[in-house]
């Protein structure tokens, strides 16, 4: 707890400075335990390459993508489909959630759909979804919004029905008519709940999408993975494994500066520029 | 003595019924009216849960009239309005903009210029004190500068009428007393009809030229008193008159505090 609270802190302070770079390390230090104990146990020959490469030849493999070009085409692969999916869930979620929170008929129709689609393992309609739309990007795209939509739908609802009621009367007090209440008031003041809804959805559209890819094919790191597992190109897997690791990890740290952003009036954005 | 003005808020044979999500519907006011001049300073005191703040916001057209009728300038109150400025106790600011976006919102809804806003909001956010923080936002304020903020960003829409329910109710004993003072030096700069719900004894009297005392649930009207001091005179609050007034009052609330805090213990 203390040691990510030191690392929160750190991350947030602008200069840089040895104490910072050592909060770093420190908080870093159980990943490069266990990458160092991997490539050690390997080095000894505790595993076979085949059961787990050594770490230097995963990363050797990854080099190799990179200068012959793959990695990038198969990371811009999965990239592009995981983030329009999750564009696509972005826009309709909050606009269904506007409406659900808006129109009783509405809420009426999709409450019980949202109750039982919401903890179904959506994943389950894949075989359909190939048979409607295909084993291309429509498909995997619609597979990946598909999944993500539920947890942006379920956070603006709640983010609007959480708005203090005062704050509406003051608004309608002003002359807000009920667009502007929607657009002005409604929105801003649901934003932190919608942006978590958005930070939940996010690594679900990336995690859809490398399974998308690994059932369907069709490059990506996915399929990538898939083709390196049958081929039994042990390193090839990990190296993927390694892939969208770091992928995941920047596009949810990402996430997070742009979160910081946008509610910069909000406590927690002011207290983080103030300590 | 003044003739006495056309009313410009008529309060007539008001009953409200509360009705929780869950349980039974409780009488919150029963069989209210009242008449409110024009420029007046009317305090609304009693107990809290006596149905002084659901009153107005019946008058401030946030809840359905469903018995009774409200009048103002003789037409009946149908939803909120621009006429009628609110200040609630909690502030209820818009946190997402800055003391002068939160001041220039009801502006920009009035549609007003955009040049000619910018002045009127600086204006108010100069008589309320806040020169210098018109880029804070409401959450790097203090209480008493959230409430000047919204204080200003209700007299910018220029209302006639102003309904403050407990406005210093969560602010600190030093800052609420001088927010009374300011209250009362810009209610003399530009008088309105202030209709300011609290459940504070003194403070009812030293603001208010009349206080209409309602009694507990359900909330009626038990006696309106006339109250008349000198309110720019600093040592008001030492005076024998103002104190003997302050006791005569409280000793009319304070039945309904006992009977009020049963209500709540049972």
């Amino acid at each position: 707890m203390a040691l990510t609270q030191a690392f929160a802190r750190s991350g947030r302070r602008r200069s840089w400075s040895w104490e910072t770079l050592g909060y770093k390390l420190l908080a870093w230090s159980p990943l490069i335990i266990l990458l160092v104990a991997w490539e050690a146990t390997t080095r000894a020959g505790l595993f076979t390459p085949f059961m787990l490469p050594s770490l230097s030849s995963v990363f050797g493999r990854i080099a190799d993508d990179y200068a012959s070009g793959e990695l990038m085409l198969s990371i811009g692969t999965t990239l592009w489909r995981a983030l329009a999916g999750f564009a696509i869930s972005a826009v309709l979620g909050v606009a269904l959630g506007i409406l659900i929170s808006q129109y009783r008929l509405v809420r009426w129709f999709f409450d019980p759909i949202i109750s039982v689609g919401f903890p179904m393992p959506k994943i389950a309609f894949l075989p359909i979804m190939i048979l409607w739309l295909g084993l291309f990007d429509v498909s995997k795209i619609t597979m990946i919004a598909f999944n993500a939509i539920f947890p942006v739908v379920t956070a603006t609802i709640a983010g609007i029905e959480g708005v203090e009621k005062q704050v509406i009367w003051s608004a309608r007090n002003l002359g807000a008519g009920r667009q502007r209440l929607m657009w002005d008031i409604l929105l801003p003041a649901a934003s932190p709940q919608i942006l978590t809804g958005l930070q939940v959805a996010l690594p679900i559209a990336l995690i859809v999408g490398v399974l998308t890819e690994m059932a369907m094919g069709g490059y990506g790191v996915g399929a990538v993975m898939q083709t390196a597992s049958r081929m039994a190109d042990s390193p090839g897997v990990f190296a993927g494994i390694i892939e969208i690791a770091i992928v995941g990890y920047v596009l949810v740290r990402l996430m997070n500066m742009a979160r910081r952003w946008l509610l910069r009036w909000h406590p927690e954005s002011l207290d983080a520029t103030a300590s | 003595m003044q003739a006495p003005a056309a009313a410009q808020i008529v309060v007539d044979q008001i009953t409200h019924m509360y009705r929780p999500a869950h349980g039974q519907p409780v009488l919150a006011i029963d069989d209210v009216s009242l008449e409110v001049r024009p420029r007046e300073f009317l305090a609304l005191l009693g107990p809290s849960g006596c149905g002084k703040s659901t009153l107005l916001y019946l008058m401030g057209g946030f809840l359905p009239v469903e018995t009774g009728r409200i009048l103002i300038d003789g037409k009946p109150v149908t939803g909120p309005g621009p006429d009628r400025g609110v200040v609630f106790q909690h502030f209820a600011l818009f946190p997402w903009k800055t003391v002068r976006g939160n001041v220039l919102y009801g502006l920009e809804r009035a549609g007003v210029p955009k040049e000619e806003r910018l002045k009127r909001a600086q204006a108010y956010i100069d008589m309320v004190g806040l020169q210098g923080f018109e880029n804070s936002y409401p959450s790097q304020l203090s209480g008493g500068m959230r409430q000047r903020t919204a204080i200003a960003r209700t007299l910018a829409i220029d209302p006639n009428i102003l309904l403050m329910d407990e406005p210093f109710g969560a602010l600190d004993a030093q800052t609420r007393s001088l927010m009374q003072s300011e209250l009362l030096a810009i209610w003399r700069r530009s008088p309105k009809t202030v209709i300011f719900v609290t459940h504070d004894v003194q403070e009812a009297v030293y603001l208010a030229e009349r206080i209409a005392v309602m009694s507990a649930r359900p909330g009626r009207i038990k006696s309106i008193i006339e109250t008349n001091f000198d309110r720019s005179d600093p040592n008001l609050f030492k005076q024998p008159a103002f104190i003997e007034k302050v006791d005569e009052i409280w000793n009319l609330v304070r039945n309904e505090a006992m009977l009020a805090q049963r209500l709540a213990a049972g």
